[in-house]
């Protein structure tokens, strides 16, 4: 199929009014929820998901993705306004957003951060289109013992990046793939861990086990520190950003663009570090270094166009290989399943429409990020006014309604709640959440191309280092844990010198 | 010095998680054919092996946390009335699971907010109640009518 029939059977796909309202809706919420202080990007799309289990697979994917990409927009909203990042990912957006609200240019810094974001999206979903397909391809060529050394690639990252200790995120994954062995045995049929349990033959449910790590953690967190959010609201000022200042700051955007779609496309970099290099970047040329963090627009621009670069290159891996490269694609490749697809390098022949579809989608869903965060900046009032103690409530209804709606089944509203006190009291100990889920989903293809490995080998370990593919990513995975390891005995002197 | 004690903790939990699995939980739950002829295709080998794992990793925990230099003085503090609190939250959900099939979901819901927002200290109690009552009823109408799922009516009052 040429380039041109692959986009044709993509516009056939979402050339609807169902796909844009779909992606419309997804950005609204996910916008929406974002500027909600205490709701997350992940949080949004991991409620959305079960709403999602009628609709079509397209629908369905460019729905969550919306959510995904407006989350992440709307988190800068609080960020600017009531110096309360919406989303972790919008934190460096805080250094110089709220300082300039403080001098009343509040929809000054709003207005960059909108043009930062559509602009970093749209180069991110570029690169996606670019790169995704190359490496799809690529990735053709793998066979089991070159998914093994890749997946075992990226839990390292995953779990050594994404809290302060590489052994706490390890045991995190670890526990993950415990969990993931609970169910049929893949090759034998036999029971592991279902204690005679139908309901548990199946495995644990993945909707039920990320909704109770994610969005249970959240609501017993609130019952367990009942606070309502603090914060004074800004105003906007009818202070509004010229061309003059898009230009002046265009260069930090597309340099934050680029480091978004670099650390985007590792897994388990995420959106948060991606900001705050792309703000120390900013910071470290611009010739007005000195106001950095005093209310510099420049700040507001690079931190935005960093978190927002790696929504779409967060997708190169998922769509390419199958591998999610953070939580909120994690949940995405779970709705993927959801609906019988398996992202990964076959996608790219199998449902090359599919594919298509979602490229053409992203694109769109740059242009909707645009006019609705407008809206959403003019609107933020009455997001901000939503009572705590009224949307947690809500939220465990909500996730009960969700979880049940999967299966129909009440097991799994259990599993969740027992995932939630999991979550909690992982939150408590400072042991990331992340590593857990993916090794739980990424569990089962891990074991099984072990095995398939095996199995062609006749048992010997020699094949998991068959060839170059292979070595690459041992040679990653040993690299990371050095790097890693070198970071926290780096942290340790500088604690011990600072004491 | 609690902190500290923390990471050993964690650690040692991990350890006793670990042993528990390889004496205890796979040889009694984990079934294996008995013709498996090489270990490494057993159901058994990759559990045992995650065990092993687990377990080096808690002495991983266990050794950093007792030679830890971190510092522990930011330790989170303990919330008044926050255990209480977590207490009734997890009779609450375990409730709210059994009295899912006897009273319908819409009506354990609409319990279950208002119990969740007193827990939470909402100051905008009518509110809360307003929503109480809507929220369970418009996510029934979408999901019974809208996605299909047969939520569960329970044994009193049936909703259309």
């Amino acid at each position: 199929m040429s380039f041109v029939d692959s986009i044709l059977a993509g516009l056939s796909l979402v050339g609807n009014f169902e796909a844009f309202l779909a992606l419309f809706a997804g950005v609204a919420i996910g916008t929406i929820a974002g500027a909600i202080p205490g709701m997350s990007a992940t949080m949004a799309v991991a409620l959305t998901l079960p709403f999602t289990f009628s609709m079509q697979p397209i629908i369905a994917i460019l729905l969550l993705l919306g959510v995904y990409k407006g989350g992440i927009f709307g988190g800068s909203i609080p960020a600017i306004l009531i110096k309360t990042p919406g989303t972790p990912a919008s934190s460096a957006t805080v250094l110089d957003g709220y300082p300039l609200a403080e001098k009343g240019q509040a929809g000054k810094a709003l207005g960059m951060a909108l043009w930062a974001s559509c602009t970093a999206d749209l180069i991110s979903n570029l690169a996606l289109i670019l790169f995704a397909g190359w490496l799809a391809s690529f990735a053709l060529n793998f066979g089991p013992p070159e998914f093994f050394t890749l997946i075992l690639f990226s839990l390292t990252i995953i779990a050594g990046v994404s809290g302060a200790s590489l052994l706490r995120g390890a045991l995190s994954a670890m526990l993950g793939l415990l969990l993931a062995t609970v169910g049929l045995d893949l090759v034998y049929g036999t029971n592991r861990f279902t204690f005679g349990d139908p309901s548990m033959m199946g495995g644990l449910n993945f909707i039920a086990v990320l909704i109770g790590l994610f969005a249970i953690p959240e609501v017993l967190a609130m019952v367990w520190d009942p606070k309502p959010h603090k914060g004074q609201t800004r105003s906007l000022g009818d202070n509004k950003v010229t061309f003059g200042e898009y230009k002046r700051c265009f260069k930090s955007i597309v340099r934050g663009s680029f480091i978004g779609v670099f650390l985007g496309s590792i897994p388990g970099i995420g959106a948060a570090p991606s900001a705050f290099l792309s703000y120390s970047e900013a910071r470290r040329k611009s010739p007005n270094r000195d106001n950095f963090g005093k209310g510099e627009l420049e700040g507001v621009a690079a931190s935005e166009a960093g978190n927002n670069g790696v929504a779409g290159a967060t997708l190169i891996p998922l769509l390419a290989l199958g591998v999610p490269g953070d939580v909120i694609t994690a949940i995405i490749i779970g709705a993927f399943m959801v609906h019988g697809l398996q992202p990964g390098p076959m996608m790219f022949i199998l449902n090359v429409d599919i594919i298509y579809g979602l490229f053409i989608g992203l694109i769109v869903s740059s242009v909707f990020l645009f006019f609705i965060g407008s809206i959403a900046i003019r609107g933020f009032k009455y997001v901000a006014d939503i009572p705590r103690g009224v949307l947690f409530p809500g939220v465990l209804v909500l996730c009960v309604y969700g979880v049940f709606a999967v299966n129909n089944n009440i097991f799994d509203v259990g599993v969740m709640f027992v995932m939630g006190w999991v979550g909690f009291l992982m939150m408590r100990n400072d042991i990331p959440a992340a590593p857990f889920l993916i090794a739980f989903i990424l569990g089962p293809l891990l074991e099984d191309n072990f095995r398939q490995a095996m199995l062609m080998s006749g048992s010997s370990p020699a094949i998991l280092f068959r060839g170059p593919i292979t070595w690459f990513f041992w040679g990653l995975t040993v690299l990371t844990v050095i790097a890693i390891i070198r970071a926290g005995i780096r942290a340790t002197r500088n604690l011990k010198r600072r004491a | 010095m609690q902190n500290l004690h923390r990471q050993t903790l964690i650690g040692l939990f991990a350890v006793v998680a670990g042993l528990f699995l390889m004496i205890v939980a796979i040889p009694n739950w984990v079934s294996s054919p008995s013709n498996v002829r090489n270990i490494i295709l057993s159901p058994v080998f990759w559990p045992y092996t995650l065990s092993a794992l687990t377990i080096v990793i808690g002495l991983g925990l266990t050794i950093t946390g007792h030679f830890s230099s971190e510092d522990m003085s930011q330790e989170k503090a303990e919330i008044p009335g926050g255990y209480g609190r977590l207490a009734i939250m997890a009779v609450v959900m375990v409730i709210y699971m059994f009295g899912l099939p006897r009273l319908g979901m819409v009506w354990t819901s609409m319990l279950a907010f208002v119990t969740t927002a007193f827990l939470v200290r909402t100051s905008h109690p009518k509110t809360a109640l307003i929503c109480a009552i809507c929220v369970p009823l418009v996510l029934y109408v979408f999901f019974a009518h809208i996605a299909s799922v047969a939520i569960p009516q329970g044994n009193f009052v049936r909703l259309p």
